[in-house]
């Protein structure tokens, strides 16, 4: 390596003290992984220059594709080529029902509730689909920083529950990744915002992505980010502007009945492109099935109004909930790819009676806060003014009691970390075992509510109905993710669970995920291995020809030289091997017999300054 | 009761009155220093202990900051629990309890919106007396049962509170 340092001053590697931590956006549609390099942070590209990975993973019977590649076979592969996955995250079958035909997939019930999808692979569930795409990402990172990870900040929308958070953090786990922190999209982007403008005073935060929706009131103080309230929907995006349009274009061409999977694909990117073109011209033609049309822009905003009502209207509920006046919100943020939407982002305007702010890239802005906050958390900014992050729950969290009913513990838009408790009683005379079902949402009845685990505490002490006084304590992580325990207690009797969503993968199909996983771990970790050769090898040859060129005549014996040559031939011949550790060797042997020469080139580099005479006339 | 107490916490004296804006402060510096984001590469225990302390301390926040929280825990720390949703034995305040429900059923009814908003601040007016009547009393320990009297009504009106919240949202369909 000393040569590489004479031929290319200015270029030096860095020192790798820094410990390397990534920001991810795991989108429905795109997903982005962005890093702080030399002083900026922004979003990592892939080989051909791309940032944004879309969101779809496509299975081959021996391969797998993630990305832009995958999308290109949606339409002629639909179902072996998943995409949207993150509508799946957390969900059961029934959940899944309700989506009805906009997803194309062929599903199967499995040990879990989890919907599975039958792939040519065999059958998937969406968090391993969701682990392909991180795992593309964390490739890219690796082979961009040049090392392995010391974990990743993994956003999900506010609005995630408990089981759709817990989806995500398994998703990661299979792709190797250790989480840092799952963090709030519009919080990210909070930070992105904030942090680029100093800012203090109340933002709202209006993040309108492929799938989801999400609204976040926060208020800024001095690096402080308190999240006062937060809503959304996680079943409102783009893709129902998309099916919005697709509907109309049917009832246009007058088409009806069920489509083909391969069909309803190829309507959608017809939908998708002409809702992308009208946010910059007043009016497109649409083609489809022989039919031809024009459809203006009045009309797509006809179309998708009812939408941005509902997003509007949580918009309202979120003010309410946080406590401030309309009045009182000195900035609105718009984050996601559907904010680009002109009607969009005229009718958040006008709520919030101010232009909202799109200077930061809508479909960036996320990942670029996420990977601030990775930096913090993997310790490397512990001398700078620490950014402080103070998010909420979404959802309130609390049990079923009797008739059926939800009793809250701990209410929506409560700071975390948090725990509380509240004690409950028996209802029969010697009553020996409690039944305890957790369940997140806002409504009174449970059947309205999200069930996110049941479980039982036995050997509670006979005693008359209501004598036994049994607590339970509910604790939320900065993740946003609950535990849950429960304690008798005259009698000490325990019994407590890490929340295991109900609609969760259970224990087995984990382990058999994390044996697959590794397995490809190992490939992964082959690969990088080569790679990772690779650029040393050509990095050292680079420098040697460099070398060989400016000083070889001068400084080296004939025989010295032809020595050095065929070094250099004998490593270019391996660089297409794939053979890892023979390059390894090779370029330890070119490095070796190279030093001499490096030793002297210094040394006439050292003479020439002394000498009073610049480098460039040595050369010439 | 959690310990320490909630006021020590912020290094206040145990007082109704309390400064907003000052105990807000305090919390954001606190935050800082035990959220479990500064733990993030720390080890296990020393998270699970920020985890901790950083729940109490939003817990120890949350009761501080709510005017009727904060009165039922001083109490409390005087040796006097309140139990949440006893029932009241205050005939005149129930007289006035349903005479508001029956208002905002009507109000309800009539998707009265400007209506809704009349009512909201006539009940933050109420609040404010409720405030007032107790920062007078509380320590006088002769008062106690109007003290306990008055932090039920507090109660009451948070819980009318969210209900004219609920119907908000209600009439924004």
């Amino acid at each position: 390596m000393a040569l590489l340092q004479i031929a290319e001053p200015g270029q030096t590697p860095q020192p790798h003290q820094r410990r390397l931590a990534v920001g991810i956006d795991l989108g429905t549609t795109n997903s982005l992984v962005a890093a702080l390099r030399s002083g900026v942070t922004a979003p990592l590209a892939d080989a051909d220059g791309q940032v944004i990975l879309p969101s779809v993973v496509r299975y081959h019977a021996e391969r797998i594709e993630v990305g832009a590649q995958a999308r290109l076979a949606a339409a002629t592969d639909p179902f072996n080529t998943i995409s949207s996955v993150k509508r799946l995250m957390g969900r059961g079958l029934a959940d899944v029902k309700q989506l009805g035909d906009q997803l194309p997939y062929r599903f199967r019930q499995a040990e879990s509730q989890m919907p599975f999808i039958e792939t040519v692979q065999g059958a998937k569930s969406p968090v391993e689909v969701s682990a392909e795409i991180l795992r593309a990402l964390r490739q890219r990172a690796e082979a961009t920083l040049g090392g392995e990870l010391v974990g990743a900040v993994i956003t999900v929308p506010a609005y995630f529950d408990d089981a759709q958070r817990q989806a995500t953090k398994d998703a990661a786990r299979l792709a190797g990744l250790s989480v840092l922190r799952l963090l709030n999209e519009p919080t990210a982007a909070a930070v992105a915002y904030g942090l680029d403008r100093q800012a203090e005073g109340v933002v709202a935060i209006y993040d309108l992505g492929g799938g989801t929706f999400d609204i976040s009131i926060l208020r800024l103080t001095k690096g402080v980010f308190e999240v006062l309230a937060t809503g959304g929907d996680t079943a409102l995006g783009g893709d129902d502007f998309d099916h919005a349009v697709a509907d109309w274009i049917l009832e246009r061409a007058g088409v009806s009945g069920d489509l083909e999977p391969g069909a309803q694909r190829e309507l959608l990117k017809i939908a998708c492109d002409a809702k992308e073109r009208l946010s910059d011209v007043d009016a497109v033609e649409v083609a489809y099935a022989g039919w031809s049309g024009e459809l203006q822009r009045e009309t797509f905003d006809a179309l998708i109004e009812p939408m941005i009502a509902r997003s509007l209207k949580s918009c309202r509920r979120a003010v309410r909930d946080s406590g401030v006046e309309l009045e009182e919100i000195t900035a609105v943020v718009m984050v996601g790819g559907s904010t680009r939407v002109p009607r969009v982002r005229s009718a958040v305007g006008q709520l919030f009676g101010r232009e909202p702010l799109t200077d930061i890239d809508p479909d960036e802005v996320v990942a670029i806060g996420a990977a601030v906050q990775a930096e913090t958390l993997a310790g490397n900014n512990r001398d700078g003014e620490e950014l402080l992050l103070l998010d909420v729950i979404p959802l309130s969290l609390g049990l079923e009691t009797m008739g059926g009913l939800m009793e809250k513990i701990i209410p929506r838009n409560t700071t975390i970390p948090v725990a509380r408790a509240q004690d409950f009683t028996t209802y029969k005379d010697g009553q020996s075992a409690m039944m305890i079902h957790v369940l997140q949402g806002e409504r009174e009845l449970i059947s309205d509510c999200r069930s996110l685990a049941r479980f039982e505490l036995r050997g509670i002490p006979p005693m008359v109905a209501g004598a036994a006084k049994i607590r339970v304590t509910f604790q939320v992580d900065a993740d946003g993710l609950l535990s849950v325990s429960a304690r008798e207690l005259a009698s000490g009797v325990e019994a407590s669970i890490q929340v295991k969503p109900s609609y969760g993968l259970t224990d087995g199909e984990i382990a058999r995920m994390l044996e697959d996983s590794f397995r490809k771990a190992d490939e992964d970790r082959d690969a990088r291995a080569l790679r990772e050769q690779l650029v040393d090898a050509q990095r050292l040859l680079e420098a040697v020809e460099a070398a060989l060129v400016a000083d070889g005549e001068r400084l080296l014996s004939a025989e010295e030289r032809v020595a050095i040559d065929s070094q250099v031939a004998e490593l270019r011949g391996l660089l297409d091997s794939q053979d890892a550790l023979a390059i390894e060797r090779q370029t330890k042997r070119l490095s070796q017999i190279t030093d001499a020469f490096a030793a002297r080139r210094l040394d006439s580099t050292v003479k020439a300054a002394l000498a009073g005479r610049r480098l460039n006339d040595i050369e010439d | 009761m959690g310990t320490p107490c909630h006021f020590a916490l912020f290094e206040l004296k145990p007082e109704f009155e309390l400064d907003l804006a000052h105990l807000a402060d305090r919390y954001r510096e606190l935050a800082r220093q035990v959220h479990p984001d500064r733990f993030a590469d720390a080890g296990e225990s020393e998270q699970r202990q920020a985890l901790e302390r950083s729940a109490n301390l939003n817990e120890a926040y949350q009761t501080l900051k709510s005017p009727s929280r904060r009165a039922r825990y001083l109490l409390a720390i005087e040796g006097h629990e309140v139990p949440l949703e006893a029932t009241v034995q205050d005939p005149a305040f129930l007289m006035q309890q349903m005479h508001w429900r029956e208002e905002l059923e009507e109000l309800h009814e009539q998707a009265d919106l400007d209506g809704v908003a009349a009512f909201k601040s006539r009940l933050k007016q109420a609040q404010q007396g409720l405030n007032d009547d107790f920062a007078r009393i509380w320590q006088d320990s002769e008062r106690r049962a109007d003290a306990e009297r008055l932090v039920r009504r507090m109660q009451f009106l948070d819980k009318l509170t969210q209900e004219v919240r609920q119907l908000e949202e209600r009439l924004d369909d």
